[in-house]
This record gives C-alpha cells, sequence and structure tokens, in this order.
C-alpha cells in the first residue's frame, strides 16, 4: 500500500464555502476528514453546476470537486445531544476546521477554549472573511467582497466597466489553500511539541498578496495602481503583446520577453506562411530587429520619435493581427512554444478537458459514482509528492452516508441512532 | 518563548520570480532558515522591476522583489561555473527542503534533477514548480503568470463578455495558487519524513495547480458539455451582484472612481438592501420581487442602484450595508489597504521593515495566524549577496582561502 502523509490525521470538517477547499486538499493526501452536515442538508449541495444540469443534493459538480476522499455524517450540532456527539467526536479528532462567523462556534461552547478542554492538542483552523480579531471581525462577506476588499479587483477591467471580479470564487480557493497550508504548519508545530492551537485565516489578508506590485508602489512611490484594461500600462498597439483573435479563438502573446527568441524568429515564421506582407521592407524591418521590452520601456523617453514609431508598431500590429487570425490557436500556441516564442492559448474549458499535456499526463480523474450510475470526471492533483501521492480513493459522500459507522464508533446504539433521527439530531 | 513551527529546519531556495520565493519566504516566516540562491550572471528579473524605492536604483531597491525575500540569507553562486557548481552542491548537502521555478532546462544544465540531489542528500524534500510539468509533449513550453492565467483559463472565464480576455491585471497564479499549494505539499513532506525518514520529489506544474481552482468550469465542461465563459461581476444565484460607482474621491488633485462591492444571495439579504436605500419606491416594483425577476431585469435593477450608490460615499456605503446585514466592502485600493484599513491595521497584517537601501518599507504579512506560534519576517529582503561569507563559512564550512578563491572564480557571483 502506498503511504499517505496524513493518514494518522482525523479531521472534523465543519466548513462553509469559504474553507471547504482546505479539507479537500488534506483530505486529498490522506486525511480522515469527516464531514459534518446539518440534517437539513449542506447548503454546499445547492451551488451548482449541477451533474447532468439536475439540481439535487447528490448532483452538485462544485460539492463533489471539494468533498473527494471525505466521510459524511448528518448532525445538529445546535442541540444540546448533538452537541454531545460532536464533543465525543471532537475527542477522537486532530483538527476541525469552520468557517463561521467568529464567535459562533465559542456560542455553542465549541470554539477553541470548549475543543481544547476536550482534546487539548486539537487544531481549530477558523477561516473567515476578516479573521478572528479585529474590528471587521464580524462584518459579513462573500467571495465577491473578500476580492474587493483585499485590493485585487482595483487592478482587473478596462477603466469604464466596474472593476472585475476573478471567475471561479477565487476567494474562498486562495483562503482554503492558506487554509490547508496553516493546518499543516500547525500539526508540524504538534508534532514537534504535542502543542495544538488556533489558526486564524482571513480571507481579506490571503488574497492581498495578489495586489502584486499594487501595495509596494503606494509604499514606495505614493502611487495607486489602477486597472488599465486590456491595452496595458503602454496604451499603443504593440506587435505582439497582448490578446488576438484567431479562426477559432484567442491567444495572449508577449513576444520580445527575455530568454525567449526575438521577433526575427516570429517574421521567419510569418515569411513561411507566404502572410509577412511588408514587414521585410524598411522601416519594418529594422523595427523588427530591435523590438525587445528594453526597446518598449523607452519608447515614451524620446517623444520626438514617438508618433512615426507608433505607425510604424500600429502598421506591424496589424499584419500581425491577420497572421493570427488566419492560423488556429492551438497552432499559433504549439507552434510559437516550440520556437520558444511567448505565446499562450486563451483556454476555454473545451481546451482545458482536451489540452495534450493534461492528457499526456493522465491529470484529469475518472470516478465511478454508484448512485449516478456512472463515471464522473474530477480535475487531477495540483502536486504530485513521489512518496505519498495525491489521490482519489473515494467520491464523495452521500448526505449522512457515514452515520451508522461513524455513530457506532461513538458507541450509539441503533434504536438511539433511530430515535435521535426522529427528533432531527441527525 | 515559544519555538516556532520550522525552527531548525534548512531551505536552499534556488528559485526566483514569484511562485517559487513566496513559498520560500513563508517558510522563512514560520521559522526556517532560508538561503535564496541569486547570481549576477542571472539576476532574478523581479529585482530590475518597479517599484523602486523612490530616488534610488539598483538591484536592491525593488520593490516587487523585496516582497517575497524577507527573512531570507542571500548568497550570489554562479551555476554556470564549476566552482559554482561545487558550492551549490554542498548547499543541497546541508538543506532539508531544495525548492526551484526554474525550467526544466535549466534544471538539468545545472545538475539540480532530483535524481542527482538525492545522490548527494538522501532524505531530501526536492520542490519543483515547472510550467507544465516534468515530462510531456508541452514540458518545455515557458512562460510566466501572464501567459499562463491564458493558458489556464483565468482569462477566457474572468471579465466582462464584451471584452477580450484581458485577465486579471496580475500574474495572479504566482501569488497564492501555486506557492501557496507548493506550501502544502511540503509541509506533508516533512511530517511524512519526519515519521518514516523518507525524503521525495514534489512535483508542481504550475499548469495543474493553476486548472484545479477552476474545477467547476472544467467539470460543467465534463459533464454537461456546457463551454462556460465571462460573465462579468454576475452570478446564476444572485442578484444584484458586482460593484457599484460610488462618489469619486479626489486624489492627487484628479478624480478617482470608487466602488462599493456586494451580492444579494437571499430575500433577507434584499430586504437589508431596500432598507438601506430608504425603500425607494422603485424597489417595489414586482419586477424586483425574487431573485429570478432581478436576474431578468438585472440590467435595470443595476441602473438604480447606481443612483443610489452614486451619492454616497464607498465607506459610508459599506458601513450601512453591513449594519443591514448586507456582505459588502470597498473595492480597495493599494491606499486603502495600507492607510486606510483600519480592521487591517489592527491586525497588524502588514510588517514594516528596516531595510538599508529602501528604508522603512511595508511587507505582506501571514497568509495564516498561528495563534500560539505566529510567523514573523525576521529581517529585511537581502541585499544581492549580501550573505556570502557568513554562508560560505558558516553554513559550507569554507576556509577564507577557499572563499577568496571562489571570488576570484567568480563562483560566487
Amino acid at each position: 500500500m502506498t503511504e499517505s502523509a496524513l493518514d494518522d490525521i482525523r479531521i472534523l470538517d465543519l466548513a462553509g464555502e469559504t474553507g471547504v477547499y482546505a479539507t479537500k486538499l488534506l483530505a486529498d493526501l490522506g486525511a480522515d476528514v469527516i464531514r459534518i452536515e446539518p440534517p437539513d442538508g449542506d447548503p454546499l449541495r445547492n451551488v451548482g453546476p449541477f451533474w447532468h444540469d439536475e439540481q439535487a443534493a447528490d448532483r452538485s459538480l462544485s460539492f463533489f470537486n471539494l468533498n473527494t476522499n471525505k466521510r459524511s455524517i448528518t448532525l445538529d450540532i445546535t442541540k444540546p445531544e448533538g452537541r454531545a456527539l460532536f464533543e465525543k467526536l471532537a475527542a477522537t479528532a486532530d483538527v476541525v476546521v469552520e468557517s463561521y462567523e467568529p464567535g459562533y462556534l465559542d456560542s455553542l461552547g465549541l470554539g477553541y477554549a470548549g475543543l481544547s478542554a476536550i482534546r487539548p492538542d486539537i487544531i481549530l483552523t477558523s477561516i473567515t472573511g476578516f479573521g478572528q480579531t479585529g474590528p471587521h471581525a464580524r462584518y459579513k462577506w462573500s467571495d465577491l467582497v473578500g476580492v474587493a476588499m483585499s485590493g485585487m479587483m482595483t487592478l482587473a477591467g478596462e477603466k469604464e466597466d466596474q472593476p472585475n471580479r476573478v471567475y471561479g470564487n477565487q476567494g474562498y480557493m486562495c483562503a482554503g489553500i492558506d487554509g490547508a497550508a496553516g493546518t499543516m504548519m500547525a500539526l508540524v508545530h504538534r508534532d514537534n511539541t504535542g502543542e495544538g492551537q488556533q489558526v486564524d485565516v482571513s480571507m481579506q489578508e490571503t488574497l492581498s498578496i495578489n495586489m502584486e506590485t499594487a501595495m509596494v508602489t503606494y509604499d514606495m512611490n505614493q502611487r495607486v495602481a489602477t486597472r488599465t484594461g486590456s491595452k496595458g500600462v503602454i496604451p499603443i498597439d504593440i506587435p505582439g503583446i497582448g490578446i488576438y483573435d484567431t479562426k477559432d479563438g484567442q491567444i495572449f502573446a508577449y513576444l520580445g520577453t527575455p530568454g525567449g527568441a526575438p521577433w526575427t524568429v516570429m517574421l521567419d515564421w510569418m515569411n513561411s506562411e507566404g502572410l509577412a506582407e511588408d514587414l521585410n521592407n524598411e522601416p519594418n524591418i529594422s523595427m523588427i530587429r530591435g523590438l525587445n521590452l528594453r526597446f518598449l520601456t523607452g519608447l515614451v523617453q524620446e517623444p520626438d520619435k514617438l508618433a512615426e514609431r507608433i505607425q510604424v508598431l500600429g502598421h506591424m500590429h496589424a499584419v500581425f493581427t491577420r497572421f493570427c487570425a488566419s492560423m488556429s490557436k492551438w497552432t499559433l500556441y504549439e507552434g510559437a512554444q516550440n520556437q520558444r516564442l511567448m505565446i499562450g492559448i486563451v483556454s476555454t474549458p473545451e481546451d482545458l478537458a482536451k489540452n495534450p499535456q493534461l492528457a499526456h499526463r493522465a491529470w484529469y480523474q475518472d470516478v465511478p459514482h454508484d448512485h449516478l450510475g456512472a463515471t464522473v470526471r474530477y480535475p487531477g492533483p495540483p502536486y504530485r509528492l513521489s512518496a505519498t501521492p495525491w489521490s482519489l480513493r473515494r467520491r464523495p459522500p452521500l448526505p449522512g452516508e457515514h452515520n451508522t459507522e461513524m455513530f457506532s464508533e461513538l458507541g450509539v446504539s441503533a434504536a438511539d441512532l433511530q430515535r435521535l433521527h426522529a427528533e432531527g439530531v441527525v | 518563548m515559544t519555538k516556532l513551527p520550522l525552527e531548525g529546519i534548512k531551505v536552499a531556495d534556488f528559485s526566483w520570480f514569484g511562485a517559487g520565493p513566496i513559498c520560500a519566504e513563508n517558510l522563512g516566516r514560520y521559522g526556517a532558515t532560508v538561503v535564496r540562491v541569486e547570481s549576477e550572471a542571472h539576476v532574478d528579473g523581479l529585482r530590475g522591476v518597479q517599484p523602486f524605492a523612490t530616488g534610488k536604483t539598483g538591484y536592491n531597491v525593488s520593490g516587487f522583489f523585496n516582497n517575497y525575500n524577507a527573512g531570507k540569507l542571500d548568497l550570489t553562486l554562479n551555476l554556470n561555473t564549476e566552482l559554482g557548481t561545487q558550492l551549490g552542491r554542498k548547499l543541497v548537502e546541508w538543506c532539508d527542503i531544495f525548492i526551484t521555478n526554474h525550467t526544466n532546462r535549466m534544471v538539468d544544465r545545472w545538475g539540480l534533477a532530483y535524481d542527482e540531489l538525492v545522490k548527494i542528500n538522501p532524505t531530501i524534500i526536492a520542490a519543483y514548480q515547472p510550467m507544465q510539468g516534468l515530462d510531456g509533449p508541452h514540458k518545455d513550453f515557458f512562460g510566466f503568470g501572464a501567459v499562463l492565467n491564458a493558458i489556464t483559463g483565468y482569462n477566457e472565464l474572468s471579465g466582462y463578455p464584451n471584452r477580450p480576455p484581458m485577465g486579471l491585471g496580475t500574474n495572479y497564479p504566482d501569488y497564492v495558487i501555486n506557492p501557496g499549494h507548493t506550501l502544502i505539499a511540503i509541509l506533508a513532506a516533512m511530517r511524512y519524513r519526519k515519521r518514516t525518514g523518507k525524503g521525495q520529489r514534489i512535483e508542481l506544474a504550475q499548469l495543474e495547480s493553476s486548472v484545479a481552482p477552476l474545477a467547476p468550469a472544467v467539470m460543467d465542461y465534463m459533464a454537461n458539455g456546457r463551454v462556460q465563459t465571462r460573465a462579468g461581476n454576475r452570478l446564476p444565484h444572485a442578484s444584484p451582484h458586482g460593484a457599484f460607482r460610488c462618489k469619486d474621491n479626489t486624489w492627487q488633485d484628479a478624480p478617482e472612481d470608487r466602488w462599493i462591492a456586494f451580492g444579494i444571495f437571499d430575500e433577507a439579504q434584499w430586504r437589508g438592501l431596500v432598507d438601506a436605500m430608504g425603500d425607494p419606491s422603485w424597489a417595489a416594483d414586482a419586477k424586483f420581487a425574487s431573485l429570478d425577476t432581478r436576474k431578468q431585469h438585472e440590467d435595470s435593477l443595476e441602473a438604480h442602484i447606481t443612483e443610489w450608490t452614486r451619492e454616497h460615499t464607498a465607506e459610508e456605503l459599506m458601513v450601512l450595508l453591513q449594519s443591514k446585514g448586507v456582505p459588502a466592502g470597498i473595492v480597495q485600493n493599494a491606499r486603502d489597504i495600507l492607510n486606510a484599513d483600519a480592521h487591517l491595521k489592527a491586525r497588524g497584517y502588514y510588517q514594516y521593515l528596516d531595510h538599508p537601501e529602501t528604508g522603512r518599507s511595508a511587507y505582506d504579512g501571514a497568509p495564516f495566524v498561528l495563534t500560539k506560534t505566529p510567523g514573523t519576517l525576521r529581517s529585511p529582503a537581502p541585499l544581492l549577496g549580501q550573505d556570502n561569507e557568513y554562508v560560505c563559512k558558516e553554513i559550507l564550512g569554507l576556509t577564507d582561502e577557499e572563499i577568496a578563491d571562489a571570488l576570484v572564480e567568480q563562483a560566487l557571483f
């Protein structure tokens, strides 16, 4: 049997959308993660998209992906008996992960003070919008609010539009990643010392570093970076930099970058396709030979030559635009990369599904779902560990699928379980 | 004083730009000794990228570089020389954790592939962050965050449908997605090593790590054949959902646009919003009565809301909406983040460090707070090669004479 990095760790998963990626990451590395769902249904199961577009508790693709390798029990921790059962379970657990409003678990007696009284070395990872302390700790949050307050949103989009949100609840994803990393760090500390602790993860803080140079630019130069849209910081047409339409989609080009082939290599390719038009003539050819980042950043330093240069660059851009429009995106992407020209395909989800590199590396994973009578295809590992690999061992659970085995482990008799079920505790 | 979790752990940081250095910085933040390996023959590109401390120039004053390298020792080692490679191998022998995000070609050329490293250090944990993986038809494809944004789907899926897929204005996966995933893997490998004494190789293909958080779009295609594309700030299950323009600010004598971001996911939040707006008559219209109808009339809904938000500051609206139970936040810019955000200040998120060339500068804080063993950056970003002598003597065990030779041979360069 392959060993795992976390097969000695049990995690109780109370996380909502904000933190649930963390428990998925830890489950996929081998931890025994028990998802605790409220008896009236886990709200995560209502989040689309759904398998075959059938909205049902056992068909949410979002839930599927975020709950691989987990077991599920249903338990109402707000009821006294439910709380008692949770405490029994906590005594067997190494980690609890949650994303309630700060103070909520304390109000049930299940905050860090309560849990560490039951299990002194427990790690409680709390993943919330703004963290456990500070004046905004009780502010309500959503993914959008985190992304906005972090500063990263102010950099995305066209000036005329609303600042752009990033697709796919990336606030929750980043908070989940840092929540998993923080949990691992606390586990390493516990391995060393036997000491547990609370890990405090603020979505706003995890996201802030995504604003790239904006923070340090203000700190050093008192300049406030803002969104510059598709043209970027140099608002002129530059051949081979930016988004280009192709026959069947788009590419993103960044020619002339250090480490890559020079523009003349692109010109050779255009020549071989018979699509270079007049780029081999002056003044275009001289411009092409000198076209690199240093030239571009120096453009503004010679204002007397700027107008003429913009005209030549604009013409080259137009020729390059026509070249791209005559090719397919995959030909441009793979053809350019094989010559060390920096072009990336603007992948659609379909392109991602058909990506030959991901296929070669068998990245996608097919997981049988007996209740659907079908196999569901999942994204694969974010990382590959040679000795303790990421793996999908178990499909995501149905609601309360593991009630019987978990509660019998806690010494609850079948009759009691039936009664708890009838009383809405389980 | 409590020991930090990684005290005594030794890290050889052979990375550059964002994804590698940020991961190594976080190992140092939690107690590890990190030696950052650089070379003047192959300078980290970020040392040459703005912003620079006002009025300063040179390799040591880039805020971009400095922000990802605080707390590290800095060793310049020219791996293109024989002696430089030898010294690099000594560092590999010393370390517990090795990390690089150099291309596969450079890793091979410098003899830093895992098979080579385990010969020197059998229990090493070696983390590689190739752009597309260590094997496969695209293994030598190159790029950086902005290109990766396109290849991995962030560009196609983010922004407005009537705009080109321009992306997020940043090299997004470089900052959390790739360094964060790598950190998890390294810490997992450390636990395994502690239990078994065995090291291992970690391979984080930046392509794979960056597509993983886009699962809903990928799975929607796989299961349903639907090809999602960008839809602006709107969501299928919330309405309104977006950023709404507020009263302009004046900053450096120019108007500055200001925005409040919020989304309405249920009827209680909708009532909170209507209440905050002062119960305007338009909001009572049947076409805004439910999520479904609001979705149908979203253009009109957003126009009405903007008439209201335009009359108020983003700060006022955040406080008001929060008081009504609506999750709302200012679309903060860097000045807000550093100067105005009282919450981040109270939590002490940003760490200010005195740097010999830039002066006192701000650094991003810990991505997570361990309440009993909080991480900290123990020193500002290093000057290029500032610890050559210390590392050579104390870590690599070189004599003064050997150090002099290494200098002459331009190995410490």
